[in-house]
């Protein structure tokens, strides 16, 4: 039983932009800080949000392994003890397909709170620190438990699900 | 304070920051060179829409006109007009009595990416009788001509090191005597390359409104010899604050100068109404701001003598600084010139919507007289000006919404025909490409762009790892309104972190409105249907038929926010021009 070699990732958490607590009033920055997930496990989390400007900023580098068979990570914004907000980023948007080893992505997501409504974005990069093969989990065909929906075709695609009821 | 902007939103923004687009947000005014305009803005403190270059002149072996002497040579610059007719820019002064000059003189040219900008050199022997007098007196009838030579201002911009050495001949071509040679050499005007990222904190501000804490934001301004300021920049405004950090600012040489210069920094409460109230001000260099920063103290902000009150006050309020970097910021032109490629491809619209191509009132139209229709135009003008700076003139052309002739509707088909091959050569094979593929590919649809999108962008993606400092740029001539416009925006939110823009123009007469959301010019930043959001704005969309309308010509508009999103992304990145060495600390 040979463990599969993982990958580490560098994720920058660079800013947040329109984060409301409660939904009324934006989210105090001091009290504000991000924790990378990228497993139900493993996480990393930031130190509090400067006062830099009107929105919260970070710029803090977060060093995780990924493992192999990892498809997501879970961004989520907290404040005090209370998550208020979390994105899921697919491993497929920063990994594999046609970006080199290496390479340094900027992504922004779009964040949510727990009632799947909007509230806010994140700003990150990403970049992945490859060992040999090259290929990344998100290009990886099987290894997940569930029965496959379509007949034999593998789509291998990523879909993110959002709760139908709080579509916009 | 009448001058701030009236919507609220704009008004916040922070303005004149060097470190922003340098095409002053893109979208919306100006067409070309035009200096009532470029002084407007120049006062209000944003970037023009084009460089100011110097071109410095040397002839060798001009040809001897003098029985007794050598020549006296100068050389007069002119520029082609698009009717054809020359302007003249500038004028050397007069060298006695060399054949081999290097003029002392600069002229001055402002070069804009986005057009084709020819320029004539005509060179004189100035007989002596003139010498004494203004060059700009001078009438050239009078002198002896030596040569003339020619060539684009993007010739000269995109050699490594801006020099190019033309043939001078014979007005018009006639007869091959070697008449020596110009050698031109261009240089950006002020060294606007360096530039201080500021960082500013104020605390204790006074409260100027009601009901809530005040607005503040900062309007730095550069003293004049005349005696007034001109603001150079503002910050963006902070509600409800009276301990504001603002983001910080970018302010280039050209902006202020020196560092030893004075900037007034003013501290105002925003008001919707325009009606700013000024909470406090401060005069310090940038040298003092850098003493500031270093000993991390803060300066007390001033209120000026008011009516009620003959001397200054010397308020609680402090500001302080704290960051404070120099930066070199490269021009669009650096990193050109140090070898960064601009690669063209092209897509075409072949849905039914264009009309059918038999018929002279289809956008599809091949006149047999010559006369270009609305794709071919778009194709041409644009073409012309990116193949200046893409050296292997392979440019990928598709089409999509035709029908291939196995029967099937494709999204992206090759526009020569090829089953395996994108790439056409120069130009002219795109022209030709298009051509057959009217004749071969049946009109059909529907307008959709995610599989061009998407094509373009692994392009853009695969030659990350070979390293090749290229950026690429994507246009579509398209006649309507896409189909599925989240298709559209996934695709353009995926490409948003590539070399890549993509510039769209409308043909026709349908109504585009919804195509502008694609543009974001307004500041909102497109969402996928994953939740994944643009990391830049990628997206140029013109209609050709509102530009016709102005002085602007499709080409100028669709280019305008070029330099400024290949920017965005190399300085994102932090990536130099090719023959910087690595930044030393």
């Amino acid at each position: 039983m040979e463990k599969p070699s993982s990958k580490t990732i560098e994720i920058t958490i660079i800013s947040a932009e329109g984060l409301l607590i409660n939904k009324k009033q934006p989210a105090k920055k001091t009290n504000l800080f991000i924790t990378v997930k990228t497993d139900p496990f493993n996480s990393r989390s930031t130190g509090l949000g400067h006062e830099g400007g009107s929105s919260p900023a970070w710029n803090e580098k977060l060093v995780m392994e990924l493992p192999v068979h990892a498809r997501f990570i879970t961004v989520e914004a907290r404040s005090a003890s209370r998550i208020i907000a979390t994105a899921n980023i697919p491993v497929s948007d920063f990994a594999g397909g046609h970006l080199p080893e290496n390479y340094l992505s900027f992504l922004s997501y779009r964040l949510r709170d727990a009632s799947g409504e909007k509230n806010g974005i994140i700003n990150l990069s990403v970049k992945v620190n490859g060992t040999g093969n090259g290929r990344c989990a998100a290009s990886c065909s099987r290894q997940w438990m569930g029965v496959q929906a379509v007949g034999n075709k593998v789509s291998g695609g990523i879909v993110t699900g959002i709760p139908a009821a709080y579509r916009y | 304070m009448g001058n701030f902007c009236s919507d609220v939103k704009g008004g916040q923004q922070a303005v004149g920051g060097g470190n922003q687009a340098i095409g002053g947000g893109g979208g919306g005014y100006s067409a070309g060179h035009n200096e009532a305009v470029d002084f407007f803005f120049r006062a209000k403190g944003e970037h023009a829409l084009f460089t100011p270059m110097e071109l410095s002149l040397s002839a060798t072996k001009l040809r001897d006109r003098d029985i007794m002497s050598k020549s006296d040579p100068m050389a007069v610059v002119y520029m082609k007009k698009r009717d054809g007719k020359l302007e003249e820019l500038g004028r050397t002064e007069v060298i006695m009595n060399n054949l081999d000059p290097t003029w002392i003189q600069k002229i001055n040219v402002t070069y804009q990416f986005e057009i084709v900008q020819p320029l004539i050199f005509h060179v004189y022997d100035v007989d002596t009788k003139y010498h004494n007098l203004p060059v700009k007196t001078l009438d050239l009838k009078d002198q002896d001509f030596l040569g003339e030579a020619s060539c684009v201002v993007s010739e000269i911009v995109t050699k490594r090191n801006r020099s190019l050495t033309l043939n001078l001949h014979n007005r018009d071509g006639r007869g091959l005597k070697n008449l020596g040679t110009l050698t031109v050499h261009a240089e950006e005007t002020v060294a606007s390359r360096n530039a201080v990222e500021i960082t500013f904190r104020c605390s204790a501000l006074v409260n100027k409104d009601l009901f809530s804490k005040s607005d503040p934001f900062l309007r730095i301004s550069r003293t004049v010899e005349t005696g007034g300021s001109i603001p150079i920049c503002k910050t963006e405004v902070v509600n409800n604050n009276l301990n504001p950090i603002w983001k910080p600012v970018c302010l280039t040489m050209q902006q202020f100068v020196s560092k030893e210069n004075p900037l007034v920094i003013e501290c105002f409460d925003f008001n919707t109404s325009g009606n700013h109230q000024l909470i406090g001000k401060l005069q310090k260099s940038v040298a003092e701001l850098e003493t500031l920063y270093q000993s991390k103290a803060g300066a007390n902000l001033i209120s000026p003598s008011s009516g009620f009150r003959r001397r200054e006050k010397v308020l609680k309020s402090e500001i302080f600084v704290d960051r404070l970097v120099e930066k070199q910021l490269y021009s669009f032109l650096d990193y050109i010139s140090s070898g960064f490629e601009l690669s063209f491809m092209v897509a075409v619209d072949f849905t039914a919507s264009n009309g059918d191509p038999r018929n002279p009132t289809s956008l599809h139209y091949i006149d047999p007289s010559g006369r270009l229709n609305a794709y071919q135009q778009a194709i041409l003008e644009v073409g012309e000006v990116i193949q200046f700076y893409d050296s292997d003139r392979h440019f990928p052309a598709w089409g999509f919404g035709g029908r291939t002739p196995n029967g099937s509707v494709s999204h992206c088909f090759n526009l020569n025909g090829s089953p395996s091959d994108f790439e056409v050569e120069g130009v002219e094979g795109i022209m030709a490409a298009y051509r057959s593929a009217i004749h071969n590919f049946a009109l059909a649809g529907p307008t959709l762009f995610g599989q061009v999108i998407n094509k373009a962008a692994d392009i853009a993606g695969h030659s990350l790892s070979s390293h090749h400092a290229k950026y690429y740029i994507l246009l579509i001539i398209t006649d309507g309104v896409v189909s599925d416009l989240q298709e559209t925006i996934n695709s353009v939110v995926r490409a948003s972190d590539l070399p890549l823009s993509i510039l769209i123009v409308g043909v026709g007469n349908a109504d585009f409105k919804e195509m502008e959301i694609l543009d974001a010019d307004n500041g909102d930043r497109l969402e996928s249907s994953s939740g994944r959001i643009a990391t830049r704005d990628i997206v140029q969309f013109v209609p050709m038929r509102e530009v016709h309308v102005g002085q602007m010509s499709v080409v100028q508009a669709l280019l305008e926010e070029l330099p400024s999103q290949f920017l965005s992304y190399v300085r994102g990145r932090d990536i130099k021009p090719l023959n910087v060495p690595p930044a030393s600390s």
